[in-house]
């Protein structure tokens, strides 16, 4: 290696560095999505970015975009993101105010690929090209191109390694792989064909939750209802239920970037701040409902109360009155 | 007399042997001439069986519908104009909303008491509803519809349909993004009528849909005044009907079509259901206190284009929902018109056939039995095993088609297919009435053919005497079982095996009193 | 008590149930100590809870703290009063005799004879009068009819038939940004309007109502990269993949907002009809009996996707004039 000191230094030492500072920023913020992690990734993105001899618009070409393309708006598009940092020619990070989305580290390729052959080869085939070792069709789809963040959603909520692979969707469970596990597995999956969304870090302090209300009124209810309950789809299929607590703001911004199986992408039509919005409405509202009228009766509405004011009001009252007047 | 002081007796005793109350009734009979009228009053004799107290949950959470909804309309805006909220609930500062819509939530938030007196209000109609729907069905399967009180029973049946009516109307009023979107099925469902439909539509929402925002208005002076003021009326009109013809009774020891037996008006019977307005009051109460119903923040204020899944309305129109649901896309299409059948049929003719039915059956069952005496006493409904299966039938065909309103609720919760969960509706919609219908035919005519079934044998009391010798002894008749129950038989002391005859066993004959009898 | 009998002045009072000694009283009645006590804890808790009522509405406390205290208050009240009426109060069974309402048929016939011979009176010698009356409040009852047509609302007129697409209307989202080649990914989905109509709740005079938005509201899904023929003859209709229907339901007009990007199915989440969006949005479930109208579209000049015409059909649900 003929290079200066000063290069080779930082080739060998500050690069894995910053890589697995980087890693471990991820890996904070899946462990702690909440407020802390998710503001220290975005300004250490930021300050990183500011300085102007790494970030480059060229380094980052070789990034395939076919996942999530341009568009007018500030939408999860590294090409229109404001926030952007490159190294090497390899997209860190991206994103906005909003949402930082964060590639995982080259670091975790290697064992990336040791895991995916020995928990997810048999369905989506070796290269993971949805190809099997006789060039049929495996069961699983191929998932190069699709993106770390499509990655981390689906097996950071337990829905791979699937339960049952012949399934009609795959339901959310207690997860099987760590969170450092699921960015292994993106790591690898994405290095195989680079694409976007990144995995995000969604920053809520600055989100409106009323104006996430209209969103969600306007884009989700339609499937999720409006009290985020969840409830059965066509042919087998449904949409699950938002209320559960352990879905975490980073997940429900990947499955809107990423539209997981039945779930339309939102891409364009979004920009990251109105994701932000919805995404906290999910996760400060839906999941903490406002119920001082008493119990919610599980959300699910007027046939809910129907069977309350039947089997309560009215036969509770039928009850007294049987107290009250004679009974032969 | 000599003491010529007015004393506190003397002038007791002037005023008539009862005091103050003699004179108000003096004075008040002078005038108006009501003690005679009055004292038959008190007299009036109320049947006390615990059946006949149904229809006083529906009148007593009217009562309660009346109180909480005054309260009420002191805070509600009927306007659909646009407005910001900027109230308590966070999550909707800043968004447009109707003023209908923000008066709603202000009055779950920010009125002392509004959300209490809001859940009373809605749980207090779903009760009223459910409890006429009870009350009828009493009436219906104990034949007590039949002369002289038909014009009651179709009193109460107009009472039903305009308790449905003013319950959609009222639910639609907080114009939040579910009643708002049962409005929009309403609007199509008046829509789809032929001739008429459209200028219907038109006129009564001012345009195509949403229309000029006078639909809220127009629904608040019917939900508050009109059709109150047309049920008080017909209340009016069903409890004189009730008073002038007297109660109906179950057949019983003493009670004949000449007589009322029961307790009298006052002090018994008025204490009674008194002290019921208060529990019924206390129901819908305790459930606006604790039970959450209709949490309109969560939904929002109704836009067009915006929709929730699992959408449902109030459970007195589920039946009309879960209809349109199973419905085949049946649609006319031709010589330049459109009659959309998969909509007239469940939603318009299905209830109309129902409710008209309805009507028509004091008159369908006159004419069927040829039956046109006078009734006072109730039918047993096993001893009308034809009227009972029907009734059953028909209940049980409105269950399923409300059970279809939540086809995805089902699916969701039992995990199959949505798809199959439809099929299985539409299949069940025919199937179940017919089963239903033929079961409880049967079991009729089983019930009719036991005599006593259901009454409790009298207990009997097995004795040890001091040689060590068993004995039985039967016990006191229970004090609700004169006269009625069945005697035991006496315990057989062995049973002789009958020679084979005529090629088989002998099989005990039945007797009369229904308790079988052993050759011993 | 007074007991009515010892009053000779006024007449007996045939149903002697104000005696405590009236065999109709229970047994509670007769020794009404124990119940008396029992009605009388109950009464004083309802006062109490009556109290707490007044202190939690005063204090403002959480619903369910008034409704609580409330509620128990109004329930022991009743149960006291009803188990006052129950148990220490006469019991039946008193007899009340049921009397015929029926008149005498000398009586049916005097009232049908009135009827009948005094309009007979009144109406032959007057035919005209009476038919001048008939005309008049004839005229009046129709003329009666026409606020309740006339001034309630528009006639319908065809504003059922069309809507507010015009070609090269700008197909905008809710906050009024149109729409490029890039917004939707395939699997996207959005609701657009017609720019014209959109209410940005922006401007100082909003909207009383949406009723364009109502009407003209379309779904926008991305199918595929490239050019989509959904169906034959409508081959220019889905540039770049992007697919338009109306969001009115055919069934009942319900925003059709549910869509399966991997079924590829539009499900309407009212009362769950099916559309098939690749072949033209083709009920193949449910009870909408039409598919949903489609919204053919193109690019502008300036890269935005914009109505080619307007939509070919009435969009919602049926009506009778729609031909």
């Amino acid at each position: 290696m003929h290079a200066p000191f000063t290069r080779r230094i930082r080739a060998q030492i500050l690069l894995p560095a910053g890589l697995l500072a980087v890693a471990a920023f991820a890996s904070l913020a899946v462990f702690f999505p909440g407020t802390d992690a998710g503001a220290a990734g975005h300004t250490d993105a930021s300050q990183i970015a500011l300085n102007p001899s790494q970030v480059s618009t060229r380094a980052c070409g070789t990034v395939n975009v076919k996942g999530v393309t341009g568009s007018v708006y500030n939408a999860g598009n590294p090409f229109k993101s404001t926030n952007r940092f490159c190294l090497n020619g390899h997209l860190i990070s991206y994103g906005s105010h909003y949402i930082t989305y964060t590639n995982p580290p080259k670091a975790l390729v290697n064992a990336g690929r040791l895991l995916f052959a020995q928990t997810c080869s048999s369905c989506h085939g070796n290269e993971a090209n949805g190809v099997g070792p006789t060039g049929e069709a495996t069961i699983g789809p191929n998932l190069q191109g699709v993106g770390a963040a499509t990655v981390d959603f689906w097996v950071s909520t337990g829905r791979m390694p699937a339960a049952d692979p012949k399934a009609v969707e795959a339901e959310r469970r207690a997860t099987r792989l760590t969170p450092l596990q699921a960015l292994e597995l993106a790591a690898w999956v994405n290095s195989l064909d680079p694409a976007v969304p990144a995995v995000p870090t969604p920053h809520l302090e600055g989100a409106n939750q009323s104006v996430g209300q209209d969103l969600f009124s306007l884009n989700c209810a339609a499937c999720h209802t409006i009290e985020g309950t969840g409830d059965a789809l066509a042919y087998g299929t449904n949409a699950p239920s938002l209320q559960v607590k352990n879905i975490t703001a980073q997940q429900v911004v990947e499955a809107m970037r990423t539209g997981p199986a039945n779930m339309p992408r939102f891409t364009g039509n979004l920009t990251d701040q109105q994701v932000a919005d919805i995404t906290s409405y999910v996760t400060g509202r839906l999941q903490h409902p406002v119920n001082p009228g008493g119990f919610s009766l599980g959300g699910v509405g007027p046939v809910a109360e129907g069977f309350v004011a039947l089997l309560i009001g009215v036969g509770g009252l039928a009850l007294i009155c049987f107290w009250i007047g004679e009974r032969s | 007399m000599t003491d010529i002081t007015p004393t506190k007796r003397t002038r007791r005793q002037a005023m008539g042997p009862f005091g103050p109350v003699s004179k108000a009734i003096d004075e008040l009979d002078d005038r108006l001439g009501v003690a005679k009228g009055g004292r038959v009053f008190l007299d009036k004799i109320f049947p006390d069986h615990w059946s006949f107290m149904l229809g006083e949950i529906s009148l007593y959470s009217f009562v309660v519908l009346l109180a909480t909804g005054v309260f009420l309309s002191l805070y509600y805006v009927p306007s659909a104009q646009q407005v910001v909220y900027h109230g308590t609930y966070k999550p909707l500062d800043g968004q447009w909303v109707s003023e209908a819509y923000r008066s709603t939530v202000n009055i779950s938030f920010d009125v002392r008491g509004g959300l209490l007196i809001r859940q009373m209000h809605h749980w207090a109609a779903d009760i009223f509803t459910g409890s006429i729907i009870v009350h009828m069905a009493r009436i219906f399967f104990t034949g007590a519809f039949r002369k002289p009180r038909e014009l009651n029973w179709t009193i109460g049946l107009t009472m039903l349909i305009l308790a449905i009516f003013e319950g959609f109307i009222g639910y639609s009023l907080p114009d939040d993004l579910i009643s708002g979107t049962g409005l929009r099925i309403g609007y199509s469902i008046a829509e789809s009528i032929p001739f008429v439909g459209s200028y219907l539509v038109s006129f009564l929402w001012g345009g195509q849909f949403p229309g000029s925002g006078i639909i809220i208005p127009r629904f608040f002076i019917i939900h508050v005044l009109i059709i109150p003021l047309v049920l008080i009326g017909l209340l009016a009109a069903h409890l004189g009907l009730l008073v002038r013809q007297k109660h109906t009774q179950f057949a019983g020891e003493g009670r004949t079509e000449e007589n009322v037996v029961g307790s009298p008006m006052f002090p018994t019977f008025m204490a009674k259901t008194t002290g019921f307005l208060f529990m019924v009051a206390a129901a819908s109460a305790l459930l606006g206190a604790f039970a959450q119903i209709n949490p309109i923040w969560q939904f929002g204020s109704y836009d067009a284009s915006k929709i929730s899944y699992a959408v449902q309305p109030d459970w007195y129109m589920g039946w009309l929902d879960g209809a349109l649901r199973i419905m085949p896309s049946w649609e006319f299409m031709g010589v330049g018109h459109t009659i959309p059948f998969e909509v007239l049929l469940p939603a318009v003719v299905f209830p109309g056939l129902i409710f008209t039915i309805s009507y028509m059956w004091p008159m369908i069952e006159r004419r069927y039995t040829g039956d046109n005496e006078i009734h006072h006493l109730l039918d047993r409904p096993r001893d009308r095993p034809k009227r009972t299966a029907a009734g059953a039938a028909m209940f049980s065909l409105l269950f399923t088609l409300f059970a279809a309103s939540s086809t995805d609720v089902l699916a969701n919760f039992f995990k199959v297919s949505l798809n199959a969960t439809l099929w299985f509706f539409r299949i069940a919609v025919i199937v179940v009435p017919i089963i239903v219908g033929f079961v409880t035919y049967q079991l009729c005519k089983e019930m009719q053919g036991v005599h006593g079934i259901g009454r409790r044998k009298r207990a009997v009391i097995v004795r040890r005497s001091a040689d060590g010798e068993y004995s039985t002894v039967p016990a006191a008749p229970r004090p609700d079982d004169e006269h009625t129950e069945l005697m035991p038989e006496p315990v057989p002391d062995r049973i002789d095996i009958e020679p084979l005859s005529n090629g088989g066993a002998r099989v005990p004959e039945p007797s009369p009193t229904g308790v079988r009898q052993v050759t011993r | 008590m007074t007991d009515v009998d010892h009053q000779p002045s006024r007449t007996r009072v045939p149903m002697p149930i104000a005696a405590l000694s009236d065999p109709h009283m229970g047994d509670a009645a007769r020794h009404p100590a124990r119940v008396e006590k029992l009605i009388a804890v109950i009464f004083v808790l309802a006062a109490i809870f009556m109290g707490l009522f007044g202190a939690a509405y005063t204090q403002n406390w959480n619903p369910w703290v008034l409704g609580g205290t409330l509620g128990a208050g109004m329930f022991l009240l009743g149960f006291g009063l009803t188990a006052w009426g129950k148990y220490l109060m006469p019991q039946g069974p008193f007899v009340e005799e049921r009397h015929s309402l029926a008149s005498t048929p000398e009586e049916r016939d005097a009232m049908a004879a009135a009827l009948v011979e005094r309009s007979a009176v009144v109406v032959k010698r007057r035919k005209l009068l009476g038919g001048l009356f008939a005309l008049g409040a004839g005229i009046f009852g129709i003329v009666a009819l026409f606020p309740l047509i006339r001034s309630l609302g528009p006639l319908p007129g065809d504003s059922l038939d069309t809507t507010s697409w015009r070609r090269g209307s700008l197909l905008v989202d809710s906050n009024g940004r149109p729409v490029q080649r890039e917004t939707l990914v395939v699997g996207g989905v959005m609701t657009v309007y017609p720019r014209a109509t959109v209410l940005v709740h922006a401007g100082p005079q909003p909207q009383i109502t949406d009723e364009g938005q109502a009407v003209d509201q379309t779904i926008l899904i991305r199918l595929s990269d490239e050019n989509f023929v959904t169906q034959p003859g409508r081959e220019t209709w889905a540039p770049a993949g992007y697919v338009a229907y109306s969001k009115l339901c055919t069934h009942l007009g319900c925003p059709v907002g549910l869509y399966e990007q991997e079924l590829e199915l539009l499900v309407c989440p009212c009362h769950q009809s099916m559309f098939n969006v690749r072949n033209g949005a083709v009920p193949q479930f449910g009870p909408a009996p039409r598919p949903l109208p489609q919204l053919p579209l193109m690019f502008n000049d300036d890269g935005f996707l914009v109505a080619q015409a307007p939509y070919d059909q009435p969009v919602g649900p049926g009506f009778y004039e729609r031909s």
